[in-house]
């Protein structure tokens, strides 16, 4: 049973549970779900990070842009001033060379030098020229006809101690006198180096200027790059043409000055802009597939309560019916309503079943009963034959106690046999048939045997089915003393057992084989003996359960002991099925 | 029943527990978005503590420039502090708890002493704090990163400008700033194996002078008069070299005595420009504030560094390159 019950659960874990698939289909969703919307945002992300980047770079350098190129027209202004200034009177130039350095503190000095480059004048914010000019890195020789000539940044290297980075503007013109000079305007540069400095493109992003040639004019990290810390690749930017490049993780944005050869580069990363939201982007999405699956646990156990668990019970339920339909009491499974719908039609099912099956039973019984009755009202015709046959001798020879004795004996037998059409006698009335009939026989077989009852007193106001100890006694005495020189011996006995009462018959006769004592209780006798013994162990069945019935102990020339087995029944307590 | 009920319970244990799990991700989630918006703003920066030597030099100056540039780069917020004289390493010791205590996340350190300032590094790393060595060195092995010259190699680097010049004797005379301080014992130890090897070489004396310009000066002329057999004068840092050049200047010796300076003040430079010095060594300390923030960057957010050494370049100029377009960057740092 046990087993059994196991591999039936076992065969039931094999096979998946409809929760887990609930839950491992959920979670599957989810993770394909979100797996594409991450590779799909990713892409969406980097295609829009990089126009994003590229709007923004060109943004800033276009500003720059700007404001260097508005820088540089204010100076040229500045510049057309001075020239025009040139030709003034020495006192009014000095004048006005005062009150521009006062209100443009950008403008460091301007010199003035003649054809062979000597230094005619120069003008500036009360800075002191040094004794010997060991370099003047202000002067250029300017061809005529130029125009106006922007340097590169370099330092002011014409006052003591004073070493600002500065641009110089310088143009041709002629001074007062008519002589061909050449001014140079040196203006601060960290005006435009702060600015640039400033300039952010994203997180990390710079802008720098750098010439045609790719030479660096100005860098925000140029202490860097010049020590070698810091590389800047230049060479791979001279010959792009002004726009937007993105090369693998960074993107440059060239735009060169009008009327210069400065070309401002914005460098843009995009990677790392990229790389952390994306992670960040991913931290979440991790985060939501855990609070996805924890939903879908929670579903799946949810489903399990609602569903999967009152299902397995009705599977339980009617694995057990399958196995013990008869004793089944089945519990109502709650639910969901289709569980509910299914367990109350189990339910209905279990009961009609049983109902049937109980009918089936009944009728079954019944059918037995009346079977059995019929065979029962069947008395042995020869024995009667024999019996009269016997008496009939006995007046002939004027035994006529005898022959009373054998009638009354007779009387008893048959008035006992019909008992009213009872089934169930009490055992006293029982025993009386037993030794009326035993005493008939005797007569007859002339005292071949002799028979002994030993009986419990308290036993015999108990019922018991009636025809059960004759139909033993008379194979006793045909099949087990019949063939006997010796003389024969039965004892009948009644007992207390535990629970119920024991009838038992022994004799001394031949004795039977196993095989024999089951084809007795199994097989049908025949019609050699009336009622057979087999009848007899079916009625006690029938009426008292399995557990009762016939036992036959026999040996082989020793003899044979049936016991008689039924419950202890008292009158009015046993209701006739 | 009681189990029906025990289940019960589990049911609205598990339940409640799965609403937390749902509450915190999901704040989680909004903290992680929102984080986009205030990543600029001023109170997520991380605070970094640059603690120097002095803070009035040109090269602290250049230092803190770098740093800045660093700082708005990396979007961190920093301080800049140092005592008044480069011998107080008590008052940069209390810096450094004071730093601590202000919550700073990195220390950007310059020590005035090898071994005095070594306690209250080690306690600031013991508090959480990470640091980073730039300029001169600390006695504490849990420095995260040291960003400097190569003070040895610039030792050897002015020995070798030494040995450049073509006098047939070379009688030198040290002039060095505080024993306690690591570079200036470097510098000195490189120069004196890169000097000593050649045959010409007499180093005639050595003095340790306080880091200022006036006793440089002082420490200067004394020993100039004590040997007036010296013709070159070695000095390792921007207050000594100012001071050496100002002896030099006051004595007239411009001539017969060579000078080998640090750094790159304007005075140094026009000095240089002038004759009364003859080569200077120039560090790069706009790199080591800018590297040093950066390297603050990197601990904050736990990259890796790519070295936890770092030696940022030295130049040797001389009055003969320093015009030159390349030198100019080095020497002039921008305003």
């Amino acid at each position: 049973m046990h087993t059994e019950e196991n591999m039936n659960k076992s065969r039931i874990r094999k096979s998946i549970s409809l929760s887990a698939l609930m839950t491992g289909v959920v979670a599957c969703i989810v993770i394909v779900a979100l797996v594409t919307v991450l590779v799909v945002f990713i892409k969406l992300y980097e295609n829009s990070m990089e126009q994003n980047s590229i709007t923004s770079s060109e943004q800033a350098v276009v500003q720059v842009m700007n404001t260097v190129e508005s820088y540089t027209k204010d100076m040229e202004e500045i510049m057309q001033m001075i020239l025009a200034n040139m030709e003034q009177e020495s006192t009014v130039r000095d004048e006005f060379f005062h009150n521009l350095m006062q209100i443009r503190s950008d403008v460091v000095s301007v010199t003035t030098y003649d054809e062979a480059g000597e230094m005619l004048n120069y003008w500036s914010d009360e800075l002191e020229l040094k004794e010997t000019v060991y370099q003047n890195l202000s002067y250029r020789e300017i061809e005529e006809g130029e125009g106006m000539v922007i340097s590169k940044p370099h330092v002011e290297s014409l006052f003591a101690d004073y070493y600002p980075w500065v641009v110089t503007i310088s143009q041709r013109t002629q001074n007062a006198q008519g002589e061909e000079i050449m001014v140079c305007m040196d203006i601060r540069f960290s005006n435009i180096a702060n600015y640039v400095d400033d300039v952010g493109i994203g997180q990390h992003g710079y802008c720098f200027i750098m010439d045609t040639e790719g030479n660096i004019i100005y860098h925000p990290q140029q202490q860097l790059i010049y020590s070698g810390l810091r590389e800047e690749k230049t060479e791979m930017l001279v010959d792009l043409k002004d726009g937007a490049y993105p090369k693998s993780s960074v993107i440059y944005t060239l735009h060169t000055l009008e009327n210069s050869n400065w070309r401002i580069v914005g460098v843009c990363y995009v990677d790392e802009m990229i790389t952390s939201k994306v992670e960040n982007m991913i931290r979440i999405c991790m985060t939501l597939l855990g609070l996805a699956l924890i939903t879908a646990l929670l579903a799946g156990l949810l489903f399990s309560r609602i569903f999967g668990k009152p299902a397995n019970q009705l599977a339980e339920a009617m694995g057990e019916f399958e196995k013990d339909a008869e004793n089944f009491q089945f519990e109502l499974v709650k639910g969901t309503s289709e569980v509910t719908a299914l367990s109350n039609s189990f339910s209905q099912m279990v009961v009609q079943v049983q109902q049937l099956m109980e009918r089936v039973r009944q009728e079954e019984v019944t059918l037995r009963k009346t079977e059995l009755k019929a065979l029962q009202a069947q008395i042995n015709p020869h024995f009667l034959y024999n019996t009269l046959d016997s008496i009939a001798w006995m007046c002939e020879e004027e035994r006529n106690e005898e022959a009373v004795e054998m009638v009354n004996a007779l009387a008893r037998l048959f008035r006992i046999s019909i008992s009213k059409g009872q089934e169930l006698i009490p055992l006293a009335k029982e025993l009386q048939h037993a030794e009326s009939y035993l005493k008939i026989q005797n007569f007859r077989y002339k005292n071949q045997f002799t028979y002994h009852f030993d009986v419990d007193p308290d036993c015999l106001h108990y019922l018991c089915n009636k025809i059960t100890i004759q139909p033993i006694i008379e194979n006793a005495i045909y099949h087990g003393l019949d063939r006997m020189i010796d003389e024969g011996r039965i004892e009948i006995g009644i007992h207390q057992m535990e629970d119920g009462i024991c009838m038992s018959v022994e004799d001394n006769g031949v004795g039977m084989s196993e095989e024999q004592c089951r084809e007795i209780l199994y097989q049908d006798a025949g019609d050699r003996i009336g009622i057979g013994i087999k009848n007899v162990h079916e009625r006690i069945k029938i009426y008292f359960g399995d557990k009762y019935g016939l036992f036959i102990y026999s040996e082989l020339d020793v003899g044979t002991r049936v016991e008689i087995r039924i419950p202890k029944v008292e009158e009015g307590s046993y209701d006739i099925k | 029943m009681t189990s029906n009920k025990r289940k019960r319970n589990l049911m609205v244990i598990a339940v409640g527990l799965t609403v937390i799990c749902y509450l915190l991700g999901i704040r989680y989630i909004i903290s992680n978005v929102s984080a986009y918006g205030s990543e600029g703003g001023e109170n997520t920066k991380h605070y970094v503590a640059v603690i120097a030597k002095s803070t009035e030099s040109n090269f602290w100056q250049t230092v803190f420039a770098g740093a800045n540039a660093a700082s708005t780069e990396y979007n961190l917020s920093i301080t800049v502090d140092g005592p008044d004289n480069e011998e107080d390493y008590e008052t940069q010791n209390r810096m450094i708890e004071q730093a601590v205590k202000d919550g700073a996340e990195v220390i950007i350190f310059s020590a005035v002493d090898y071994n005095a300032n070594a306690d209250a590094i080690n306690e600031a790393v013991k508090q959480g704090v990470d640091v980073v060595v730039i300029d001169s060195d600390v006695n504490s092995d849990k420095v995260s990163s040291r960003i400097s010259t190569d003070n040895y190699q610039a030792g050897r680097m002015a020995g070798e400008a030494a040995l450049n010049f073509e006098d047939e004797v070379l009688n030198i005379g040290i002039v060095n700033f505080d024993k306690n301080a690591a570079n200036g014992q470097q510098r000195e130890e490189g120069f004196r194996d890169m000097v000593s090897a050649d045959s010409r070489v007499n180093i005639v004396d050595a003095i340790n002078v306080i880091s200022t310009i006036e006793d440089s000066k002082e420490g200067t002329l004394q020993m100039l008069k004590e040997h007036p057999e010296i013709n070159v004068l070695a000095t390792f840092n921007e207050w000594t070299s100012l001071g050496v050049g100002e002896a030099i200047k006051e004595s007239g010796y411009a001539d017969k005595v060579s000078v080998i300076a640090f750094d790159n003040n304007v005075a140094s430079v026009g000095l240089l420009e002038t004759g009364e010095v003859d080569a200077l060594i120039v560090q790069n300390p706009y790199a080591m504030g800018y590297l040093g923030v950066e390297a603050a960057y990197y601990l904050i957010y736990d990259l890796p560094l790519a070295e936890t050494k770092v030696d940022t370049a030295t130049t040797l100029v001389t009055k003969e390159n320093m015009f030159e377009d390349e030198f100019q960057r080095v020497l002039f740092s921008f305003d």
